[in-house]
């Protein structure tokens, strides 16, 4: 099969929650014929939106897992990656991000640009993903596509550029006209699947023509041709302002945008157009490999199905028959039965069942080109993995990954959990970097940790509907730091003297605050005064040592660690005892280099009504907050404020409570600080307390 | 602390500016000549000398607002060591607060709740604002008064800025230009800021707590900074 890469669009649907992403996707589906029936995301009829395939999501109407689907409109082909709105699953907007070349933001037209449309399009600019905006949901009442368009331009900077102008508003919305053609287009049909195209109503004409030329002003910018044409008033042809919209798409310095109502099968076929005409085919987009062989060099990705394969595994799911691998090709041809290498493992793989995804339902096929999106069966790997031909040793460049910032001790009620417990915790932690799970060895309980508490939520969710594990919950716990302020030495000898021979080990030298990094080992010993073989053990000590603060019990972080002295013995010494020494070492120096709690600080911000604004603010300086700004808008206000996430359980319950469910807040990590005295001393106490119960 | 270097160079200490609780200042300028960073320099000097500070911004963004603070005392860290930067940071941060507005959402009713939500919720007691982008155009005087009678009420020392326009030559017989060539007299102190030939920028002060200044006054500033330059 010859794919025509030109014709390959690969895009992400993104948006704030509820802004009807899963209501537009089941319309292109519908439109573009894969599926024959539409569904509502919280349908009636039980049914469910088809790209919501986690009973979870259908449940709470809302989309977690980004699942992959495969359509065609007029002769392309579309991949369509649907990404979660919620902040707290970034990562999983993020690694879909990645393998996009192009996307539909959506923006409801009554709550236009929020917090998390601000989160995801910086997320986009930072991976280079060119976008149309789709203001969708023109039939709600106070609908204003034009106040969201200026919003798109003051809240996003983008030069956002409107390609249509809606015919009625509300529930009088009939269809658009389109800036480019001049045409005036209707949905007719108990779908909207005929489009009928007439002459622009009079009463719209000056206002088109007036939007028109504020269109061809934006765009000339991007075509010398269209700009001469403009200026010598010759007639315009279509092809021309396509091509110079096209142009600034995909140099991200112009956002086409579109309008319609997704819900009511209005303007969805032109946006499919826009996709077609305006997106980027994966010849538009440079990726970047590593060259494992060559140091990491940077090697641009050739899109050419000739050469060797690379893939990227982005997304893993666990399907009903065993695991299901997202992967999009880079160049080369994956084909059935042809021998694979996992990069990061080294390990040969065969390829089994390949195919290409609609939700829940797939097609088998038999190879795939470069720029497509597929799946893999049965493949043992990591989600971030990259796959490439036997000749090749690249890596698409890794994904920057956040630390964990809350944990949760969980535990299995029964013994049959116990078991699918640890299946389920293996498999949410391949599928997701951000999601971590551990043992602790003190207290014998497994915790897992994640970015958010509604992170944890959702898998001790699914822990219950897909693994049947269920477990009980102990209280969140914040993920606290300790670290040094202020330089200290140490000079600690440890000797031990029990028949036989003997330990002895002394370490020397300094520690000091880092203000990048979290630990630095410099061996400044001249002399041998501790011999060579010994200065990996003093290392090893530290490092261990850093792992659990004194204060709380929490790891160490931002700690340089110097050994300038030392001394040691012929027969007694040994890796053992120069380990034990650094331990001394590190707690002496610890204890009088001044230690302090940090606790992550996450950036919040509260939008709603302008009436709330006082009661808002109050809120959040109650819980140790620190306003950093509010902004007004008519009657709209958000407030910015940064907030130790410890203060932030339960957050929710008192905002809805406080501006009667108006209000709403987003929350991303945005560093780690040091804990008021007050509340040091409490965290210690407690900390004491536990240590001398258990 | 070991800032004094950082108060020392600013331009506001060395005019002996900006002392007086309940004064009013106007900084004037064409575009991009350094209005918004001198607004910042003034509110960094407050703030270093252990006040608290509001600013408010007509039309820009949050970020785009914070972003200068951080521009600027980075320019400034570059320049001056400090023992502990981080610490410098936090707490301009701290006693800084961002209110932006858009165009038409600022006004003296909107302007005195959100200060009063401040106040009596103890949240944050501004003892300086300065305001950027008010559309003096568009004001009229009326307008301008009743600013200045809230903020007279609340103690609270303010300076605002104004844009001049190139082809605008309507002059106050003190001397400010348009637009507030008929709101001029309001204002404690008037600052205008003109570009030299050096690439400095020049400024000079018409007023200063009201009394008039002799023309030549004036002092040259690095544009990156608005910090005095040296030498």
């Amino acid at each position: 099969m010859k794919r025509d890469l030109d014709k390959v669009r690969n895009i992400g649907i993104s948006a704030h929650i509820d802004s009807g992403k899963t209501t537009l996707t089941e319309r292109i589906l519908y439109y573009t014929q894969r599926i024959h029936a539409i569904h509502e995301v919280r349908g009636k009829d039980g049914v469910g939106a088809t790209m919501d395939s986690m009973e979870l999501e259908k449940e709470r109407g809302i989309t977690i897992q980004s699942a992959a689907t495969y359509c065609n409109w007029k002769g392309h082909d579309i991949n369509i990656i649907d990404t979660p709105g919620h902040v707290d699953f970034t990562v999983e907007v993020e690694r879909a991000l990645r393998v996009l070349d192009g996307a539909i933001l959506i923006l409801c037209s009554v709550g236009g640009v929020q917090s998390q449309s601000i989160t995801v399009d910086r997320q986009m600019t930072r991976y280079n993903v060119p976008r149309i905006a789709f203001i969708n949901k023109c039939d709600r009442t106070g609908a204003n596509p034009y106040r969201v368009t200026q919003q798109l331009r003051d809240k996003l900077n983008l030069n956002a550029i409107m390609l249509q102008i809606p015919i009625g508003l509300e529930n009088d919305m009939e269809g658009v006209v389109d800036l480019v053609t001049m045409k005036a287009i209707y949905f007719d049909g108990d779908q909207g699947d005929k489009l009928r195209y007439e002459e622009i109503p009079d009463q719209l004409k000056d206002e088109a023509e007036e939007k028109r030329e504020e269109l061809l002003d934006a765009v000339s910018m991007f075509s010398d041709e269209l700009m001469e044409a403009m200026l010598e008033e010759q007639e315009i042809p279509e092809e021309m302002i396509h091509a110079a919209i096209r142009k600034g798409t995909l140099s991200l310095e112009l956002a086409p945008v579109m309008i319609g109502s997704a819900y009511k099968n209005k303007g969805v076929q032109p946006l499919l157009d826009a996709v077609n005409a305006y997106l980027p085919c994966p010849l538009d987009v440079e990726n970047i490999a590593l060259d494992l062989d060559n140091d990491e060099a940077e090697v641009k990705v050739s899109n050419d199905p000739n050469d060797d394969l690379v893939a990227l595994a982005f997304k893993l799911e666990d399907g009903r028959y065993g695991q299901l691998t997202y992967i999009r090709t880079y160049q080369g041809v994956i084909r059935k039965g042809d021998t694979i290498i996992n990069t990061r493992t080294g390990k040969k793989l065969k390829v089994g069942r390949l195919v290409r995804l609609h939700s829940d339902e797939m097609e088998e096929i038999e190879e795939a080109g470069s720029g497509d999106i597929v799946a893999l069966f049965g493949v043992d790997c990591a989600s971030g993995d990259t796959f490439c031909a036997p000749s090749l040793n690249w890596s698409m460049s890794s994904m920057h990954v956040p630390a964990p910032v809350i944990s949760l001790a969980i535990s299995p009620v029964d013994n049959k959990a116990q078991g699918n417990m640890s299946k389920a915790l293996n498999r949410f932690t391949k599928e997701d970097p951000t999601f971590k799970t551990f043992v602790d060895h003190e207290t014998n309980e497994t915790i897992i940790s994640g970015m958010g508490e509604l992170h944890l939520e959702v898998y001790i969710e699914r822990m219950k509907r897909e693994y049947g594990a269920e477990v009980e919950i102990g209280a969140p716990q914040v993920a606290y730091r300790e670290t040094i302020t202020k330089r200290a030495d140490f000079n600690y000898t440890h000797k031990k003297q029990t028949g036989g021979s003997g330990q002895f080990g002394r370490v020397g030298g300094y520690m000091e605050p880092l203000e990048e990094g979290e630990y630095e080992f410099v061996d400044e010993i001249v002399g041998g005064v501790i011999p060579r073989e010994y200065i990996p053990s003093c290392d090893k000590g530290f490092q261990a040592s850093m792992k659990k603060g004194t204060l709380i019990g929490a790891p160490i972080t931002g700690v340089k660690l110097v050994i300038n002295d030392g001394s040691f013995h012929a027969v007694d010494s040994s890796d053992m005892a120069f380990q034990q020494a650094a331990k001394g070492a590190f707690r002496e120096g610890y204890a009088k280099a001044n230690p302090v709690i940090m606790e992550p600080i996450m950036k919040v911000a509260v939008e709603g009504p302008s009436e709330f604004q006082g009661a808002v603010m109050g809120s959040l300086n109650q819980r140790r907050g620190m306003i950093v700004g509010t902004f007004e808008e008519g009657n709209y206000t958000v407030v910015e404020a940064e907030m130790p996430l410890s203060e932030m359980f339960g957050y929710s319950t008192t905002l809805r409570s406080l501006t009667q469910g108006k209000a709403e807040f987003t929350m991303e990590f945005s560093s780690y600080k040091q804990v008021p005295k007050s509340v040091a001393e409490e965290l210690i106490k407690a900390f004491q307390a536990e240590k001398s119960e258990g | 602390m070991g800032y004094e270097p950082l108060v020392n160079q600013n331009p506001l200490r060395v005019l002996n500016l900006g002392r007086g609780s309940k004064q009013l200042g106007l900084v004037m300028a064409r575009a991009g000549l350094g209005k918004t960073a001198l607004l910042v320099q003034i509110a960094l000097d407050s703030i270093l000398r252990g006040n608290r500070v509001i600013h408010v911004s007509i039309g820009e963004s949050i970020d785009k607002t914070r972003a200068w603070y951080d521009d600027i005392l980075q320019f400034i860290l570059q320049d001056h060591s400090v023992s502990r930067p981080h610490e410098l940071i936090d707490m301009v941060a701290r006693h800084r607060m961002i209110m932006t507005f858009k165009e038409d959402a600022f006004s003296r009713p909107r302007l005195e709740e959100r200060l009063n939500d401040l106040i009596l919720q103890d949240i944050f007691r501004p003892n300086c604002l300065v305001v950027d982008g008010f559309d003096f155009e568009s004001a009229d005087r009326a307008v301008v008064e009743d600013i200045k009678e809230f903020l007279e009420s609340m103690s609270l020392q303010a300076w605002f800025s104004a844009t001049r326009h190139r082809n605008d030559d309507r002059v106050s017989p003190a001397g400010v230009p348009a637009p507030c060539h008929e709101v001029d007299d309001l204002f404690d102190t008037v600052i205008l800021l003109k570009p030299e030939k050096d690439a400095t920028i020049e400024l000079e002060i018409i007023r200063n707590n009201g009394v008039s200044v002799d023309a030549g006054t004036g002092l040259k500033l690095d544009p990156s900074t608005m910090m005095i330059k040296e030498g």
